[in-house]
C-alpha cells in the first residue's frame, strides 16, 4: 500500500469530545428560556378544523400555543431543491393543511419542558380528513415521468445508442427487479433549535449541515434583514442529509422566540423525526443487462420508480450514477416518481448511489453467475476510462485497481463460486460477495480565510460544516503542511455565520470545496507576506514572518470554485444557495469509486445472516487525513450492513406515517453487528478536479455495501434477494 | 385470611381489580400455596403507615462528587435535570426512551439511562456524568483510549460510549472484543465508529486493570 | 406527560398501604424501564406514583439452598452475573443478559420485567390507532395491519399483543413462583398464573390487583436447570427483542430425556409453555431428528397473521437448536 502523502494527525475535535465539552446545537441553554413542544397530526391528510387551546393554556408554566391562526405574519418555506432553502415546501403550523400523519399542527411554548409536553396531549383537535396513499404501491399514489415533471432543475432520462435492441439482442441477459424500503437518516443528534433575540438580531443554534441556508431561509420566512441573523452550527451531532436544509422547526423556535421575547428552544422528539423531516425514499428499480458470451456487456435498461411527496418533486438521480458504473455500449433509464402523501424524501448518505448500486450490481452478479465467469473478472472487463454519458474522460477512475487490490486482501482466491459451497467450524454458511461503488466527485465555491498572528498562532475559517467527517482536522492538516506549522497552533473554525459565508456541506462536496480553498488562502496568506516585504523564502517561523511585517496580525481570504465556475457563482453561497458542479465538467468526468468485500456467515436453521468481515478499497483522490478518513470508511461500511439487513419503514396504509419510528424498532446496527471492516486507499490525487486533488469520500464509502452483501448472501446460500431490508424471512421462503 | 369483600378498587390499564381476582378462581386457588417466605399473613396484615403524596420532591444528590440538592417535579428525568437544570450538557438526548444510550451516566457507580431514570429515584445516591470522569486535565484511561484509536466521529453518543466503556471494564464485561460488543451495544453510534469503540475499550481496560 | 404525585416508602407494608391510600390511577415504579417509557407515550397515565425502590426487603438475592429466591427489586444484571444462575440456571441467566442493555438491565428490576408491557406499536403509540388493551373497546388495529411481530400463540380477536419480555419465559420452564403482597396479605402464585391472555380484556396483561406488589421470584433448584439455555433470534445481534425465542432444559438419565422443558418467547400474548413438545421427547434421545419433532410439535396450533407465518418455521428450528444447545450441557 503506498504512503500517506498527508501525515496521520489526531482528530483536533476530539479531546473536547471525549470530555463532554463539545456544546452542540441545543447543549445552549440561554437565561429566561422557554421550552417548546409540537403536538402532531393524528390524521393521514386533511384539513385541520378547529384546534381548542383552552386546557392547554390552563395548565400551570404554559406561556403560549402557537397554531395555523397565529402565523400569518410568517412567509411559506421554499424547498431547497425549488430554489429555497427549507427541507419541502410544506410549512406545519402555516397553515391548515395537514400532508401527512405526524406532521405538527401546535406548538406548545412552556417554562419546563414537562409541562409543553404535557400540553401538547390536552388540546383538543378536529380534523377534516381525506383520503391519502404513504407508499409507492398504493393506488392512491400518482406516479409522473421524472422528464415531464415540472421540476426547477429538471432531470431527462439518459439515453446512449439503441439500448432496447441492444439488450434484446444480447446472448446472455438478466432482468431484475429490485425494492427498498424508505430508509431514515437518524443522526444521534435530535434536530432542534435554540433561538433568541436581541433587539432586532436573531440569534440560531442549530445542528445543522446548511448554516447559510438557515441563515437566509429563517430571514426569509420571517421578512427580516438575513444580516441581522447569525447561525451558530460549529458542530453537528451527526447530520447525513437530514439536517442539510431548513427544518420545520426553526422558523417557527424563531417567531415564537420573538412573540414571546425570551429565548426558545425546541428539540424535535426522535419519534417526530420520522414524521417531519426527510427519509431516503422507497424505490422499485427494474434493471436488465446483455452481455456477450465473452462478459462484455451490449446494452443495458434501467427503469427507476423513486417515491417522492405530492408537495415537492424530490429529484431521483439514480440514473446518473447507473450510467457511470461500466462501459455499456448502450444504455436507456427511465425514471419515474411516484407522488405519495409523506414529507418530501430527501438526501441521505449515499442518497440514490445506495439504491443503485444494490441494483445494478446484483443484477451484474446474476450475470457472472450466468456467463460462469469471476464476478471480478466480469467487472474488470467491462471498466471504462470514458463516460459513456457525456463521451468525456473520467478524470481519474481507479476502480479496477480498487477491486485487484481489495480481492488480494480478501483473499478472494480462496472464494469457491459455487453456492452453498462454503462452511464455517459451526456449520454456518460462508458467502463472499464483491460490488463496485461511485458517486460524484462534486465541489462547490467557498470562501476561507485565515489569521496568522506574530506569536505564531492561525486562525482558519472556512466555509464548510464539522458534522464528524473530520473536516477541521482535514483543514488542520493541510495548513499545517502548507505553511509547515505544528497543529497545534491552528484553531479552525466552521459552521458559524458570522465568519465567512457558510455553504450547504453535503454531497461529498464538503472536503473537496473547502480544502482548495483553504490552500488558496495559505497561498494568499504567503503572497500578502511576500507583498509586505517578507522574504518568503527564508524558512522563517511563520510568526517570525508575520512580526517582520510590523503588523500584529496579517488577515487575508480566498475563495475557490470547482472546475468550470465562474467567480460570480460565490454569490450563489454569499446568499445561502446551493451551487455545486459535477460530476460533468467541462472537458472531464469525475467520480469517485469504492470497491467493497464482504464475507457472510449465514445460519441455515434461522437465517441470520452476520458479516464478520470486509475489506473494502476507495478511490477518492488525496486522502487529507488518513486517520478521520478510515473512521468515516468504516462508518460507511456500517451504513451499508445497516442498509442492507436492518433498515426500513414500516407503514400501515390505512394509517400513514411510520409504524416502527422510534429506534428501539428501527433497527440501526448495534456493536454486537460489526465485525471486522478493513479500509483501504488508493490515495492517487485528481488534479484535474480540483487544485488539492480531492475527491468526496463520506458517500462512496457506502456505495455499493448493499450489493456485496446480497451477493455474499446468495453465495452461501444460492437464494437471490431483491428485496431490501433483508430480514430472517427473506431467507426462509421456500426457494423459488 | 379474611377479605375486604365490600372495598372496590378500579383498576387501572396494567392489572385487575381486586373484584376482578376474587371473582377470578384461579388467583383464589393458589393462595395456599405453601412455603411463603417466614412471615404469616397475620404479620403481613399488620397496618403500616401510608406514605404522602408529593407534588414537589426535595432531592439531595452528589453530582460528580459535589452535592447538590433541588426541589423537583418529580416527572423530570435525571437526564433533563442534568442539562436544563444543572448545565452538564455532555450527557445527550438521543431517543429520551432508553433505546440509544447517549444519555449514559453512572448512579453509584453503575452505568444507567439518564432519560429513563426518574431524577427524584437518585435522591442520596451518587451521580458521575462525562464532566466528572477526568481528574481535573488528566483524562481518565477511557477518554484517552477513544482519542488515541479515533473511537469517534460527530461526537454526540461519545459522552455516552465512554461512560458505558467504564462501566462495562469495571463489570468485568470486557474481557474480549466479541463480549465488548455484546456490552456496548447500548449504545449506538450512528457514525459507525463500533471498531474503534472496542479498540479503545480494549487498550482502556489494560491500562485500568494495570 | 402527565402530571403525578409522588411517595416513596421505605419498606413493604408502606408501600401496599401507600398504594392502597393512593387508590384509582396510582401505579407502581421500580426500574422504571417500563413505566417511565410508556408514561412519556402517555399511555400510562398515573396520578400518583409509588416509588419502591427504597424496599430493601424485596432487593434480596437467595441462591444457595435448595430454592433460588430472588426479590423483586433485584436487577436484571445483578441476577444475570449470579454465580448459580450462570452455572446451573444458564437458562435464567442469558434470558437476563440477551434482555435490552446492560443500562436497562442495570435499572430494571426482575419484578417490573415480569410485568414489561407489550412493543405493539398501536398499543405504543396512542392516537389514532385503536388498541383494545390501551383503550378497552377500540379495537385492535394490528390485526390486519403490521403484525410481523404480533402473537402466534394465545391472541383472541380483541387483541394479538405478543409479551416481549425473557426472563419470564425462561421462569415459566422452570416452574418458578411468584410471591405477592397486598392489602390482605400474601399470596403465591405459579408464573404460568401471573400472565392473562387477553381473550375480552386485553387491558388487564397480569392477575396481580393494583394494590399488588411482586415481592419475590422463587425457583426450585431442581436439576433440569443445568441443561438449559435461553436462544434469543432478534433482527439484530443485540439490543433488540425476540423474534422468537426458546427457553429449553433438559435431565437426561440412561440417555434418554427424563424431563423437559420448553418455553416460547416473542411469539405468543404470554409466555408460551410447550407441554406437548416437551412430552414428546420423554424417554427418548435427543438428537437432530427428535429435536426437529419437538420444535415442529411446539409450533403446532400456531395461529400465523398476515406478517409473521414465517415463525412458524423458524420458531420450530429455534426449539430445535435450544434443545441441541441445552443438551450439549447434559
Amino acid at each position: 500500500m503506498s504512503r500517506n502523502f498527508y501525515p496521520e494527525l489526531v482528530r483536533v475535535d476530539a479531546l473536547d469530545k471525549v470530555r463532554g465539552a463539545t456544546k452542540f446545537g441545543t447543549d445552549n441553554r440561554p437565561d429566561n428560556l422557554v421550552h417548546g413542544a409540537f403536538a402532531v397530526a393524528t390524521i393521514g391528510k386533511g384539513r385541520v378544523i378547529s384546534i381548542d387551546t383552552a386546557a392547554a393554556e390552563a395548565l400551570p408554566g404554559v406561556v403560549s400555543v402557537i397554531t395555523h391562526r397565529n402565523t400569518t405574519s410568517l412567509k411559506p418555506a421554499q424547498f431547497l431543491m425549488g430554489g429555497g432553502f427549507a427541507f419541502q415546501t410544506h410549512s406545519p403550523l402555516l397553515t391548515d393543511h395537514v400532508a401527512y400523519r405526524g406532521q405538527p399542527i401546535a406548538l406548545v411554548l412552556a417554562e419546563t419542558l414537562e409541562v409543553a409536553i404535557d400540553a401538547t396531549a390536552v388540546l383538543q383537535v378536529s380534523y377534516e380528513e381525506q383520503p391519502f396513499a404513504a407508499t409507492i404501491d398504493n393506488p392512491l399514489a400518482e406516479p409522473i415521468a421524472q422528464a415531464e415533471a415540472p421540476m426547477r432543475y429538471p432531470l431527462e432520462d439518459i439515453s446512449v445508442g439503441d439500448a432496447p435492441a441492444a439488450y434484446e439482442g444480447g446472448a446472455v441477459k438478466v432482468d431484475s427487479t429490485f425494492t427498498m424500503e424508505r430508509q431514515f437518516q437518524n443522526p444521534m443528534e435530535l434536530i432542534g433549535t435554540v433561538a433568541a433575540w436581541e433587539g432586532d438580531r436573531l440569534t440560531i443554534h442549530e445542528g445543522t449541515q446548511n448554516a447559510g441556508g438557515c441563515k437566509f431561509g429563517v430571514a426569509d420566512q420571517l421578512g427580516i434583514n438575513p444580516d441581522n441573523v447569525t447561525v451558530i452550527s460549529p458542530f453537528i451531532g451527526g447530520g447525513f442529509g437530514q439536517k442539510n436544509s431548513m427544518q420545520s422547526q426553526l422558523v417557527l423556535a424563531a417567531f415564537a422566540s420573538r412573540e414571546l421575547g425570551r429565548p426558545v428552544k425546541i428539540v424535535v422528539p426522535r419519534r417526530q423525526l420520522f414524521h417531519d423531516a426527510t427519509s431516503r425514499p422507497a424505490t422499485r428499480q427494474r434493471v436488465r443487462l446483455a452481455a456477450n458470451r465473452d462478459g462484455r456487456l451490449v446494452g443495458a435498461l434501467y427503469d427507476v420508480d423513486a417515491q417522492t411527496s405530492k408537495l415537492d418533486f424530490f429529484p431521483a438521480e439514480h440514473a446518473d450514477t447507473a450510467a457511470r458504473f461500466y462501459g455499456y455500449p448502450a444504455f436507456k433509464s427511465f425514471t419515474r416518481l411516484i407522488r405519495t402523501d409523506i414529507p418530501t424524501p430527501g438526501y441521505m448518505r449515499a442518497p440514490f448511489e445506495h439504491a443503485t448500486a444494490f441494483a445494478i450490481e446484483s443484477a451484474m452478479d446474476e450475470l457472472a453467475y450466468k456467463l460462469d465467469m469471476d464476478p471480478i473478472e466480469l467487472r474488470l472487463r467491462n471498466d471504462t476510462a470514458v463516460d459513456v454519458v457525456s463521451g468525456l474522460p473520467h478524470s481519474s477512475r481507479h476502480v479496477a485497481e480498487c477491486l485487484r487490490r481489495g480481492a488480494e486482501t480478501f483473499g478472494w482466491s480462496r472464494r469457491d463460486p459455487t453456492p452453498r459451497s462454503m462452511f464455517a467450524p459451526n456449520g454456518d454458511l460462508i458467502g463472499m460477495g464483491v460490488a463496485i461503488g461511485l458517486y460524484s466527485g462534486s465541489g462547490g465555491p467557498t470562501r476561507a480565510r485565515i489569521t496568522a498572528r506574530r506569536d505564531g498562532a492561525v486562525s482558519l475559517n472556512v466555509g464548510v460544516h464539522e458534522m464528524g467527517q473530520g473536516v477541521l482536522t482535514a483543514i488542520t492538516n493541510v495548513v499545517s503542511k502548507r505553511l509547515g506549522i505544528p497543529a497545534s497552533a491552528i484553531t479552525a473554525t466552521v459552521g458559524v455565520t458570522s465568519g465567512v459565508p457558510q455553504p450547504l456541506t453535503a454531497g461529498s462536496w464538503g472536503s473537496a470545496s473547502a480544502v482548495p480553498a483553504t490552500e488558496a488562502a495559505c497561498d494568499a496568506l504567503m503572497k500578502a507576506l511576500a507583498e509586505a516585504g517578507v522574504d518568503i523564502s527564508a524558512s522563517l517561523p511563520l510568526g517570525e514572518m508575520v512580526a517582520r511585517t510590523g503588523a500584529g496580525q496579517m488577515q487575508v481570504e480566498a475563495s475557490s470554485v470547482a472546475p468550470g465556475q465562474e467567480l460570480q457563482v460565490l454569490g450563489r453561497t454569499d446568499t445561502g444557495r446551493v451551487a455545486p458542479a459535477g460530476p460533468v465538467y467541462p472537458g472531464f468526468v469525475a467520480f469517485s469509486y469504492a470497491a467493497h468485500f464482504v464475507e457472510v456467515h449465514v445460519e441455515g436453521s434461522t437465517g441470520r445472516i452476520r458479516v464478520p468481515r470486509v475489506v473494502s478499497m476507495f478511490d477518492c483522490g488525496r486522502v487529507l487525513s488518513p486517520r478521520t478518513a478510515r473512521s468515516q470508511a468504516i462508518g460507511g461500511v456500517v451504513w451499508g450492513i445497516g442498509g442492507t439487513l436492518r433498515e426500513g419503514a414500516e407503514t400501515d396504509a390505512r394509517y400513514g406515517g411510520v409504524m416502527n419510528g422510534d429506534i428501539a424498532e428501527y433497527l440501526i446496527p448495534v456493536n454486537a453487528d460489526i465485525g471486522s471492516i478493513e479500509p483501504g486507499f488508493i490515495d492517487e490525487p485528481d488534479f484535474q478536479v480540483n487544485r488539492s486533488g480531492v475527491k468526496g469520500l463520506g458517500e462512496v464509502v457506502m456505495a455499493g455495501v448493499a450489493p456485496a452483501i446480497i451477493n455474499a448472501v446468495y453465495h452461501a446460500t444460492g437464494i437471490r434477494v431483491r428485496d431490501l431490508p433483508l430480514r430472517l424471512e427473506a431467507l426462509l421462503k421456500p426457494q423459488a | 385470611m379474611t377479605m375486604n369483600h365490600e372495598k372496590e378498587v378500579i383498576a387501572d390499564t396494567g392489572g385487575l381489580s381486586r373484584r376482578d381476582v376474587l371473582k377470578g378462581g384461579t388467583a383464589l386457588g393458589v393462595l395456599s400455596v405453601a412455603g411463603f417466605g417466614t412471615q404469616s399473613l397475620a404479620q403481613a396484615a399488620v397496618p403500616s403507615l401510608p406514605m404522602a403524596f408529593r407534588t414537589e420532591v426535595e432531592v439531595a444528590f452528589r453530582i460528580n462528587g459535589a452535592q447538590t440538592a433541588l426541589a423537583l417535579d418529580p416527572r423530570s428525568s435525571l437526564l433533563d435535570v442534568l442539562r436544563d437544570q444543572l448545565g452538564l450538557t455532555g450527557a445527550k438526548k438521543g431517543c429520551d426512551h432508553g433505546q440509544c444510550g447517549a444519555c449514559t451516566v453512572h448512579v453509584d457507580g453503575r452505568r444507567v439511562a439518564a432519560c429513563m431514570t426518574l431524577a427524584v429515584q437518585v435522591d442520596d445516591l451518587d451521580v458521575t456524568t462525562i464532566e466528572g470522569l477526568a481528574e481535573g486535565d488528566v483524562l481518565h484511561p477511557m477518554q484517552q483510549a477513544f482519542i488515541d484509536h479515533d473511537a469517534l466521529q460527530c461526537g454526540y453518543c461519545t459522552p455516552g460510549q465512554i461512560m458505558a466503556g467504564v462501566a462495562c471494564v469495571r463489570e468485568g464485561h470486557a474481557g474480549s472484543p466479541q463480549q465488548i460488543r455484546e456490552y456496548m451495544s447500548g449504545n449506538l453510534c450512528r457514525c459507525g465508529a463500533y471498531p474503534g469503540i472496542v479498540a479503545a475499550i480494549e487498550d482502556a481496560a489494560r491500562v485500568m486493570e494495570g | 406527560m402527565k402530571r403525578f404525585d409522588y411517595a416513596r416508602p421505605m419498606d413493604l407494608e408502606s408501600a401496599v398501604a401507600t398504594l392502597s391510600a393512593g387508590g384509582e390511577g396510582t401505579r407502581l415504579i421500580a426500574g422504571g424501564t417500563t413505566m417511565f417509557d410508556l408514561m412519556k407515550l402517555d399511555v400510562e397515565m398515573p396520578g400518583r406514583i409509588v416509588d419502591i425502590n427504597n424496599l430493601s426487603e424485596l432487593k434480596t438475592m437467595e441462591t444457595s439452598g435448595d430454592e433460588l429466591r430472588l426479590g423483586a427489586l433485584v436487577r436484571m444484571a445483578d441476577a444475570a452475573e449470579d454465580a448459580r444462575l450462570k452455572a446451573e440456571f444458564p437458562v435464567l441467566s442469558e434470558a437476563l443478559w440477551k434482555a435490552a442493555s446492560q443500562q436497562l438491565r442495570n435499572m430494571a428490576s426482575l419484578g417490573g420485567n415480569l410485568l414489561q408491557r407489550t412493543r405493539c406499536a398501536y398499543f405504543r403509540h396512542g392516537a389514532p390507532f385503536a388498541c383494545n388493551k390501551r383503550n378497552p373497546g377500540s379495537g385492535c388495529a394490528a390485526i390486519g395491519g403490521a403484525n410481523r411481530s404480533h402473537a402466534l400463540f394465545g391472541g383472541s380477536d380483541a387483541c394479538i399483543a405478543a409479551y416481549p419480555g425473557d426472563f419470564a419465559v425462561a421462569l415459566i420452564a422452570m416452574d418458578a413462583l411468584i410471591d405477592v403482597a397486598g392489602p390482605q396479605g400474601r399470596r403465591t402464585i405459579p408464573i404460568a398464573e401471573l400472565h392473562r391472555q387477553p381473550g375480552t380484556q386485553p387491558q388487564h396483561d397480569a392477575t396481580l390487583s393494583s394494590e399488588e406488589i411482586i415481592v419475590q421470584i422463587r425457583i426450585p433448584a431442581n436439576a433440569v436447570g443445568k441443561a438449559s439455555t435461553y436462544h434469543k433470534i432478534r433482527d439484530r445481534e443485540s439490543y433488540a427483542f425476540a423474534v422468537v425465542s426458546s427457553a429449553a432444559a433438559v435431565r437426561i438419565e440412561n440417555g434418554v430425556v427424563a424431563d423437559a422443558r420448553i418455553a416460547l418467547g416473542g411469539v405468543a400474548t404470554v409466555p408460551w409453555r410447550a407441554s406437548r413438545a416437551e412430552q414428546a421427547l420423554i424417554g427418548r434421545r435427543i438428537d437432530a431428528q427428535t429435536a426437529a419433532e419437538a420444535g415442529r410439535i411446539a409450533f403446532e396450533g400456531a395461529t400465523p397473521l398476515s406478517h409473521n407465518a414465517f415463525k412458524i418455521e423458524l420458531g420450530a428450528n429455534v426449539v430445535s437448536d435450544a434443545l441441541m444447545i441445552a443438551a450439549g450441557r447434559a
